[in-house]
């Protein structure tokens, strides 16, 4: 790394990074991006603008004789589905509950291996295991533990003599869902970590000496440097959490796909709703308006949180800023 | 994400010092010294994160006598059903499907990683028009619901005659992903411009000097970025049971639905069983290359 500046940078180099001029060569830059512009405009872009399209006909996936029926599917989806609003409710309300818990703990768990305990790297490596286990595999586990008459949960009620409990049914599979869900945890945990390991010691050397205690010095000094971090963890969270499909279909008692209805209510999530519409009852065009439903409402959201962030997320001043 | 490009006011500033950051992935000396509560609080944690392995390996080895007299009656390991395993893999054809999954996410791998490379040095490396957009169209992308978008996508290429073939996932990776865009884009930032300096004055072109000089500086961004999306290809089962068939499938879609008795309703210890022989390769993965995973977390990055 012989830094010859080659070029003319504008005052101190600070930063490795590749300030100062960059090449202008348009035709390149188009033609080495071009396999994503073509990934964004056929394999996202598309399938959303068809949605739409599909949301003002009655096409069932199958008969060349659908119709436009201009916004009744919107129109039924408003005034005449409750249980397209329940299911969206129930989302809301798992959302609400695994999220903030879930950066909570990893954050906890990260503040925990940041600390010089023995065997850290093992500890930490079971801790973040579970988030890199593939869905299926995650569910077959889970199912394992709360199945009603060899499960480990049960076995433990039966120890302190509470009858066994059908986990995997009404009213249970909501509360089984999100176990498993704050089970994988420890992907937060990481990306937490990363951040706790940039907080400068000095600072919180600082808040201890000032008299301020564990706690206080959490709160006031760490969660604040790396609240860009958990912001991160928040939105993503977010939507993770409001489109859950796979989770709360494998966790169903039976698993052929087929029988997809055989999700419990009170784990059927929006996405398990419209999946139903889709792959259950054919309507593809009533899904797709929920479809165009549940998009409005993720990018509403995302928007919302954008502005609200001005006001709790805080970021530092960086001696090296990047030039965009 | 657009916190990357544009920084929205802070309501409080200040200089932090240059940080001595040590490396992230190893043992060093950061935080304070563990109290006893630390421990005990760790231990707990350890357990119940731990518990389901220990459980699908009781389930898996357990003999269906066991599972009708109930949990405890799991705990007695003294006569280990390895079988469950022999019929796991014989129930199923596990040879073929793992084959499947094999061949799905060595090409996702390949693909995904190649275009992102190229997409992430495009992004680092030069200037044009509209560069600035076409970025924050790609983090907006990480916001769009994946899950969402993969339902029509499935009624379209069904319309084009793409189901039951392996066509989707080589234009998915084609694509690229936008995180491991965003990852290479961060890695090739910090390679100075001198760099590439000698091989413009010796009149290489863009696209050598990206193969040869740049490439080969990357190989620990391209090892990170095929580890994460095998993973990915190999747990994904939303995609699969939707655009293949029974005979094409992967292991993750047999894994799942295979293991039924006539009545329709599942076979504990055979899925346990199908399910630790499909979860290993992703562990072993995950032991060997640990690093790179949790390194990859997208680290300082995504800070204002």
């Amino acid at each position: 790394m012989t830094a010859i500046t080659a070029n003319a940078t504008a005052g101190a180099r600070t930063s490795s990074r590749g300030r100062g001029w960059k090449r202008y060569r348009a035709g390149t830059f188009y033609l080495f991006i071009s396999p994503w512009m073509f990934g964004f405009v056929l394999l996202t872009f598309a399938p959303i603008v068809y949605a739409l399209a599909v949301s003002f006909t009655n096409y069932d996936g199958a008969s060349p004789l659908w119709r436009f029926v201009g916004f009744s599917n919107y129109v039924e989806i408003f005034t005449e589905s409750p249980d397209v609003w329940a299911s969206l409710l129930r989302t809301f309300g798992y959302t609400i509950l695994v999220v903030p818990l879930s950066v909570a703990g990893g954050l906890v768990l990260a503040i925990l291996v940041n600390r010089r305990i023995r065997a850290r790297g093992v500890v930490r490596a079971i801790f973040f295991v579970p988030s890199v286990v593939p869905v299926v595999a995650v569910a077959i586990m889970w199912r394992l533990i709360f199945n009603r008459d060899a499960g480990l949960l049960n076995g433990i009620l039966a120890i302190f003599g509470i009858h066994p409990v059908t986990w995997l049914a009404d009213p249970y599979a909501f509360y089984a869902l999100l176990i498993m869900t704050l089970w994988g945890l420890g992907g937060g945990m990481i990306i937490s970590l990363a951040a706790l390991q940039d907080v400068p010691a000095e600072l919180e050397e600082a808040a201890r000496l000032d008299g301020a205690g564990t706690w206080r010095t959490i709160w006031n000094v760490t969660v604040p440097l790396i609240s860009p971090m958990l912001y991160f963890q928040v939105i993503t969270g977010i939507i993770a959490s409001l489109q859950v499909l796979v989770q709360p279909l494998l966790l169903a008692e039976t698993s052929t796909v087929s029988q997809s209805s055989n999700v419990p209510t009170s784990s059927t999530m929006y996405m398990v709703e419209v999946y139903n519409e889709f792959f259950f009852n054919h309507r593809f065009g009533f899904g797709s308006a929920m479809l165009w439903i549940f998009f409005v409402i993720v990018l509403s959201l995302t928007l919302i949180l954008q502005r609200a962030s001005r006001r709790f997320v805080f970021y530092q001043v960086d001696t090296d800023v990047d030039e965009k | 994400m657009t916190t990357t490009t544009e920084r929205p006011p802070a309501t409080r500033a200040i200089v932090v010092p240059e940080k001595h950051r040590k490396d992230r992935g190893g043992d060093a000396a950061t935080g304070q010294k563990a109290s006893v509560w630390v421990y005990i609080l760790v231990i707990v944690c350890v357990a119940i994160f731990g518990v389901p392995f220990v459980w699908i390996v009781l389930t898996a080895l357990a003999s269906p006598q066991q599972l009708a007299e109930g949990a405890a009656a799991l705990l007695d390991l003294s006569n280990p059903q390895w079988s469950n395993f022999v019929e796991a893999f014989t129930k199923i054809d596990f040879l073929a499907y793992t084959g499947n999954s094999l061949f799905l996410s060595l090409l996702t791998c390949i693909l995904t990683t190649a275009s992102s490379a190229t997409v992430g040095f495009a992004f680092s490396r030069f200037r044009a028009p509209g560069k600035k957009v076409l970025f924050t169209i790609i983090l907006a992308t990480m916001m769009i619901p994946s899950i969402a978008t993969l339902i029509p996508t499935y009624v379209l290429f069904a319309r084009l005659g793409l189901v039951g073939t392996y066509w989707p996932w080589v234009l998915w990776g084609i694509a690229g992903t936008p995180y491991l865009i965003f990852l290479f884009r961060q890695f090739f930032s910090a390679i100075p411009m001198e760099l590439e300096d000698a091989a413009i004055i010796d009149g290489a072109g863009w696209f050598r000097i990206y193969v040869r000089v740049f490439l080969p500086l990357a190989k620990p961004a391209l090892l990170t970025s095929a580890l994460l999306s095998f993973t990915w290809a190999w747990g994904d089962y939303l995609a699969p049971s939707l655009l293949l068939n029974i005979n094409n499938t992967t292991l993750a879609v047999a894994t799942a639905n295979g293991y039924v008795d006539p009545h329709g309703s599942g076979i504990p210890t055979l899925q346990a069983a199908a399910a630790i022989m499909y979860l290993l390769p992703v562990i072993v993965i995950f032991l060997f290359t640990q690093k790179q995973f949790m390194g990859s977390s997208l680290g300082s990055s995504v800070k204002g």
